[in-house]
């Protein structure tokens, strides 16, 4: 089969922005059904005290870390593919790119609600801002709290940056098309673009520069978020492996989230001549690769803390493997590696069905994961006496749905607003510019998936 | 002074602001004016006697001002006055030292209850429904008077008062007004207020049958303090301490030996250390004295008592009971108590006379480190209960037992025409609770002077609320608890917040209205009048060396919370009547047979709750058990052998059956109690006692056998057996998650 | 020298009464849940007594232990709270500032004693018991960190009295409503920066230990360890 013409790409690529089908209004209304119930259970949490949740002595920490951590691990989607790929010119990033780095923003957005939704008195949230307050004093900097207030705001900007800049000319395409309204807001959005050779020169430059700032902070982000357990003294928190193990634990679950939303956008948006088996496949390697990485971790932790024999270490250690966690820990290791492996190694089976599956494996393990981190050790400190159970309410459950109901909302509305895939990008490929092009082009899959 | 100084010396109470005005919606109140001056802000300290229990432990109150929502002639109001803040012990009392048991902090709640009746009822509605509607002080007196003349009469029948055992003035008044009026003074009581003081301080060694002395029974404050200094109070020297019982209670649980005996078998333990101790003369001969007497085959050396004897009905092993002989008699002094559950068996007459034999051959009567009984006054208001006695043989003023009410009104079939009921909730604390209450509703007229509605006062056809004792004159002789005479006092620490009357003035009132011999007798138009008079008294006694004047010592008296004696030697008890026949073993009888019903059934005062009248405080009912850490709840106690073949896991609910009535609540786990004991917690199980203890757990009382300890009308209450079955998964909130430092499932391996 | 207050918990004394523990609820206007949210562990006990059982029946071995915050010298609570809620005073107690916390909760999980409690919600009184509180301490609203504070009410009233009258601070006159309720005398609470204090004299002593010490918290109770009887069958 030919090449597609660059015509043609960007008429496959605007297609998805000009109207919605019935399905996807039915399914943002019943997405925003349930951000509005999220909404409505959080406005009664405010009001009625944190009591409705279901936290409690010793067990202070429950959905809202887990979901917090859980989503800014998530936000390691874009970074990976769209920063590492780019510094090493992997061109098989192309289409992928700006799904990740969507992901990475809506996700960080989402995970950065949760220090204001679990607190006790969130109208008070903005005393982590320093400022000089008529209190006399700044924020603490010795708190992890803190570091996690700084790392999530410079990510943040960063990734909304790094989404941001490469949009540029594609909103300047869609702006050169358009007509009325329409056509006023994309003038706004692509910031004058007139496509000239400063403005190329410039938007790569930035872009460089960009992809290797970012790296570290997104390194830097989760090694945070980990420190916010790894820094007080609870049994199985205290670790020194916390910083690497969380990081890695945020890529595996950001690729996943990533072949999740592939999939989905190639199934919806009719996008199968681009999002092909071999993004698929190269994705699920990643997968694989992270799989390991993430099972080494934990191997190499529980072997340590097992040989270790510390007491209260040991008795979150039981109560995950064979107590009254096991269940959980279990399903994690299934969803985590027992699931994924085997679909990853065999190329046979690493088809586009089988990363999804393995994917969505672990983003049920990896939302596991947290859980088990935070809920068994907190359960088990120091003193028996004071060991208790943790079980969410109502109010904790719907607000975790909201947040995939809302990541999954953002995600919608940004793929009818803006084109999903790169489309300068793509164009920009070399393979798309030549007849001989390797299997990386954008050309109808001739193995069907 | 400078004003600096001023500034800090008035800051030093705390706060300018009281706080309680803050958030207060209704400004639009009306405002009384002030019956009292006090300074915002500064606390002033007011000593108090606690009437939680029968210990009567000195307490001091912090009163500061503040702001009340108070209804004054109907109108309701704010009112600026001293509020008690905070009970604490008093320092200067005797019997607590400046120490008080948890109960007795709570107290506070009883004057600031939301449920407190605030002024005279009337029912309205059938008696026992619970409609009231509310009437002044005058109609409620008027009612009283009316009923109260004309009793006894052939046509009027008899009169009664019900009474919580009474000490000081409140006994004097009360007695004297059922003499006057020719009716019964009864008091009613679930745990036995014991008589002797124990210096355990001073002690080496003592041996606790099932006396809960550092917990609920006898004097616990003053008991806890010579505890620790027998522990650790003496450079060098630290006591031990031996506890025979069928179950870990609260102080078993401070023991360095607890010994799990068989239930009833405290007596027959008692003799066999005896036994050891005359076997192999461990004490010299004619320790005894005169205790040898009473006991059967003493003289011959208790020959049926031996150690090796007594082990398989005991369940202690020979060599522990050689063992334990031995040390106590290389320990001097050594002292040995009884109470509790081992009081309160067939034949706790019996294991009470063996123990007084057990002490006496020790040598610990009425010695340092020993048991000896508080100096008893001689003069008016200080009266030691009386033993009890049949009604009809009373020669003066006095009371009688509740079980004797009880037998009089089954066997006359008349129950009073007039019933006075005060501080006493016979239809929660006896057995067969039920056929109380409706030997009690059958009076012709009942009034109350409860300060809540509960199960007996919510039969009252009249309430007249007495003050919170923080409100109230109060007076205390004690009985126990130090070697000193005590004589406790104290004014008022706060004004009344309700429309109450304290009972005693009440009576004085009515005393008045009714003329004749008992306006005679009782010839004080309040209580503090009565209090000054006895005063007067005792001051002619006893108190003409620290005081000018009686005037001056009734001052300096209420200043420091009462008089007590410095010079003052412990007497020892009156030797054994020698009309008394020796006391012989007397087997325990259980009601319900070992085949039906498997379990000895044990009731036991709970640390909150005590006998159950405190549980409408929620500080009680938050406070974890010291044992269960169980809160809001009731609890059975299992082994967990015994739970683990019957399937039932902690908080498992389980049905209790007695053959005499059957009550639900959750299990407790533990390995501390005899597998084949059940035990449960006195306290919760009220139907009706305000809003924090109504429905809310199970009341052991209520399936305990009519069994009497031999010898005497008291509640044999450790003589029930039961059969238990599990109902299904139940709910124990409990605040400790483990019962172990180490929980078994989790150690690592 | 400031002082440094510390307390002595003798095990060999406690009896496990709960004195203490209805005292400070008294003192300190803690606001009792009800039994729905103590089911839900929100109970708030200040300080507690934790009996452990050890052995099977019939050689079962109780023990109990009066927990209360360490106001450790190296408290992990401290450096993880974002707002300085929990902060060390000069006279080396844990303070907690209700004004400063917006309810991370972050401190209770930091702290290895368990001695953090949350008002999950607004705390109530029925009336008239909130004519009991005690105008000496301030009450927490919804969403911020309580615990024990040493009682500091008193020691600032024992303080400003002291200075008042220009004399020193004496040994045993400030005492937490735990130390002073104590039937057993178990509690001693003083000076340690005073080695002549009797808490200090106590912390010396052969039994004492501290409760997690291995976690390096440095805090400031010692427990003497319950003793042995050293006596024997022959006089």
């Amino acid at each position: 089969m030919a090449a597609k013409t660059p015509e043609q790409i960007t008429d496959d690529l605007l297609r998805p922005l000009q109207g919605a089908s019935g399905r996807y209004w039915s399914f943002l209304a019943l997405f925003g059904g349930i951000i509005v119930a999220a909404l409505c259970a959080f406005g009664w949490q405010v009001y009625a005290g944190i009591g409705v949740a279901g936290i409690r002595r010793p067990v202070f920490w429950g959905f809202y870390i887990t979901n917090f951590v859980f989503w800014i691990g998530l936000s390691h989607a874009g970074t990976l593919i769209s920063a590492i790929l780019r510094l090493a010119n992997a061109t098989w990033r192309r289409p992928v790119t700006r799904c990740a780095e969507v992901i990475t923003v809506f996700a960080l957005s989402i995970g950065a609600t949760f220090p204001i939704i679990h607190l006790g008195r969130p109208w008070l949230a903005f005393w982590l801002f320093p400022y000089p307050s008529e209190r006399g004093i700044w924020p603490n900097i010795r708190s992890p709290l803190l570091w996690d207030f700084f790392a999530i705001n410079t990510y943040l900007l960063g990734s909304v940056t790094f989404l941001l800049l490469p949009m540029i000319p594609d909103m300047a395409l869609i702006r050169d098309r358009a007509s009325g309204v329409r056509k006023k807001i994309y003038t706004a959005v692509a910031l004058g673009w007139r496509g000239t050779p400063k403005q190329w020169h410039r938007l790569e430059s930035a872009m460089q520069i960009m992809a290797v700032a970012v790296i570290p902070v997104a390194v830097s982000v989760h090694s945070i978020v980990s420190w916010d357990f790894a820094m007080a003294p609870v049994p199985a928190w205290h670790s020194t492996i916390f910083a690497p193990y969380f990081v890695c634990g945020a890529i595996f679950s950001g690729i996943a989230a990533l072949i999740i939303a592939m999939a989905l956008l190639r199934k919806f948006l009719h996008l199968e001549d681009y999002l092909l088996r071999i993004h698929f496949e190269n994705l699920g390697k990643l997968l694989l690769v992270m799989s390991l990485l993430w099972f080494y971790f934990v191997f190499a932790e529980r072997l340590t803390v097992w040989y270790g024999n510390n007491p209260s270490e040991m008795t979150v250690f039981w109560v995950t493997q064979t107590g009254s966690f096991s269940p959980l820990f279990w399903l994690m290791v299934v969803c985590n590696f027992v699931i994924p492996f085997p679909i990853l190694a065999i190329k046979k089976l690493r088809t586009i069905t089988g990363c999804v599956i393995a994917s969505i494996g672990v983003v049920i393990g990896m939302w596991l994961e947290r859980f088990l981190i935070i809920v068994p050790s907190l359960s088990h400190k120091y003193l028996p006496y004071s060991f208790g159970t943790y079980r969410p309410t109502w109010v904790e459950i719907t607000i975790t749905a909201g947040t995939f109901a809302g990541m999954a909302f953002l995600y919608m509305i940004f793929a009818k607003t803006v084109p999903i895939i790169s489309i300068w990008e793509l164009k920009a490929a070399p393979e798309t510019q030549s007849n001989h092009a390797p299997a990386l082009a954008p050309v109808t899959d001739s193995g069907a998936d | 002074m400078q004003r600096r100084d001023f500034i800090k010396i008035t800051a030093a109470g705390g706060a300018a602001a009281a706080l309680e005005g803050c958030g207060n919606p209704d400004h639009h109140l009306i405002r009384f004016i002030p019956e009292e001056d006090l300074l915002p802000g500064i606390a002033t300290w007011k000593p108090s006697i606690c009437t939680l229990c029968p210990a009567g432990c000195g307490t001091l109150v912090r009163v500061m001002q503040g702001e009340a929502e108070v209804i004054r002639n109907g109108q309701l109001g704010i009112l600026k006055m001293g509020l008690a803040k905070k009970i604490e012990g008093n320092p200067a009392h005797p019997i607590n030292q400046g120490k008080l048991c948890p109960r007795g902090h709570g107290e506070l709640q009883v004057t600031y209850h939301p449920d407190r009746i605030k002024a005279p009822l009337q029912r309205t509605g059938e008696r026992g429904s619970g409609q009231f509607k509310e009437i002044t002080w005058d109609e409620a007196i008027k009612q009283l008077v009316s009923q109260l003349s004309g009793v006894p009469g052939p046509s009027r029948g008899w009169w009664a008062i019900i009474t919580s055992p009474l000490r000081g003035q409140r006994k004097t008044i009360v007695d004297e007004f059922a003499y006057a009026l020719h009716g019964g003074h009864f008091e009613f009581e679930f745990f036995d207020s014991a008589l002797p003081a124990v210096d355990l301080g001073q002690a080496n060694y003592f041996i606790s049958f099932g006396a809960d002395f550092l917990g609920t029974w006898n004097s616990p404050v003053a008991q806890s303090i010579s505890y620790g200094h027998m522990r650790k109070g003496r450079p060098g020297q630290r006591g031990k301490f031996v506890h025979f019982e069928s179950r870990i209670s609260q102080t078993a649980a401070s023991a360095d030996e607890w010994i799990p005996s068989r239930p009833g078998m405290d007596g027959v333990l008692a003799l066999s250390l005896a036994h050891v101790i005359l076997r192999d003369k461990l004490r010299p001969a004619g320790s005894a004295g005169g205790a040898a007497a009473s006991i059967d085959g003493w003289t011959q050396g208790l020959p049926d008592f031996a150690p090796e004897k007594i082990e398989k009905q005991t369940g202690v092993p020979a060599a522990t009971i050689t063992r334990i002989a031995h040390e106590s008699a290389a320990n001097p002094p050594a002292v040995v108590l009884i109470g509790d559950s081992a009081a309160a068996h067939t034949n706790a007459v019996f294991s009470a006379r063996a123990v007084s034999a057990l002490n006496a051959l020790l040598g610990s009567v009425g010695k340092p480190g020993g048991i000896a009984f508080s100096p008893a006054l001689p003069m008016r208001g200080s009266q030691l209960l009386q033993p009890k006695s049949n009604l009809s043989h009373m020669e003066g003023p006095g009371s009688a037992s509740f079980a004797m009410f009880r037998d009089m009104v089954t066997s006359t079939s008349k129950a009073p025409q007039v019933l006075l009921l005060h501080n006493a909730n016979p239809v929660f604390g006896s057995a067969q609770g039920s056929q109380v209450r409706d030997l009690i509703a059958k009076s012709g007229f009942i009034a109350s002077f409860s300060r809540f509605i509960d199960e007996t006062s919510a039969l009252a056809d009249l309430i007249l609320p007495d003050h919170s004792p923080l409100e109230s004159w109060l007076d205390d002789a004690l009985e126990s608890g130090s070697a000193q005479t005590v004589v406790s006092l104290a004014p008022p620490a706060m004004a009344p917040l309700h429309n109450t009357r304290s009972m005693p003035d009440v009576l004085l009132d009515v005393a008045q209205q009714l003329g004749g011999d008992v306006a005679k007798r009782l010839p004080w138009k309040t209580y503090d009048e009565a209090l000054k008079a006895s005063f007067s008294e005792l001051y002619k006694e006893k108190g003409t060396k620290n005081a000018k004047d009686a005037d001056d010592f009734w001052s300096k008296a209420q200043e420091q919370g009462g008089w007590w004696s410095t010079d003052e030697k412990p007497s020892a008890p009156a030797s054994a009547k020698a009309t008394a026949s020796p006391a012989k073993y007397a087997e325990p009888q259980f009601d319900g047979s070992a085949n039906d019903f498997p379990f000895y059934f044990l009731p036991f005062a709970s640390q909150m709750f005590y006998d159950g009248s405190l549980a409408h405080l929620p500080w009680m009912q938050e406070a974890p058990d010291p044992l269960s850490s169980v809160m809001w709840g009731t609890w059975v106690e299992i082994n967990n052998r015994t739970a683990e073949k019957l399937g039932v896991k902690m908080g498992d609910t389980l049905a209790v059956a007695s053959a005499h009535g059957t009550l639900q609540a959750p299990a407790l786990v533990t390995p501390a109690i005899a597998p084949d004991v059940i035990a449960m917690p006195v306290g919760q199980g009220h139907t009706n006692y305000t809003r924090y203890a109504s429905n809310r757990g199970a009341n052991p009382i209520s399936i305990l056998a009519p069994m009497s300890v031999a010898g005497t009308d008291s509640l044999a209450w450790a003589a029930t057996r039961v059969k238990i079955s599990r109902v299904g998964e139940g709910r124990l909130v409990m605040f400790g998650a483990s019962m172990e430092e180490t929980p078994k499932d989790l150690k690592h391996r | 020298m400031p002082h440094q207050w510390g307390m002595v918990i003798d095990l060999d004394r406690c009896t496990g009464c709960e004195a203490c523990v209805v005292a400070c609820h008294a003192e300190n206007n803690i606001s009792t849940v009800g039994e729905d949210q103590a089911a839900r562990g929100r109970a708030k006990h200040w300080i507690r007594v934790e009996r452990y059982f050890e052995g099977e029946f019939p050689d079962v071995k109780t023990k109990f232990m009066p927990v209360l915050c360490q106001q450790c010298d190296a408290a992990p609570c401290e450096p993880v709270c974002p707002t300085f809620a929990s902060y060390h005073t000069i006279e080396g107690l844990n303070g907690q500032v209700y004004n400063r916390c917006i309810g991370t909760r972050y401190c209770a999980n930091a702290c290895p004693y368990s001695v953090r409690f949350f008002n999950w919600y607004n705390p109530e009184w029925e009336k008239p018991l909130n004519l009991q509180l005690n105008p000496d301490v301030s009450l927490r609203e919804v969403g911020v960190m309580e615990k024990c504070t040493f009682c500091v009410q008193r020691i600032k009233a024992g303080e400003i009295q002291a200075e008042a009258e220009k004399r020193e601070v004496k040994d045993g006159e400030i005492q937490p409503a735990c130390v002073q309720s104590c039937p057993t005398k178990a509690m001693v609470f003083g000076d340690l920066s005073d080695p002549d204090s009797e808490v200090s004299r106590l912390a010396r002593g052969n039994r004492g230990i501290k409760l997690l010490g291995e976690l390096g918290t440095l805090p400031k109770v010692t427990y003497l360890q319950k003793d042995s009887w050293h006596g024997s069958e022959n006089a």
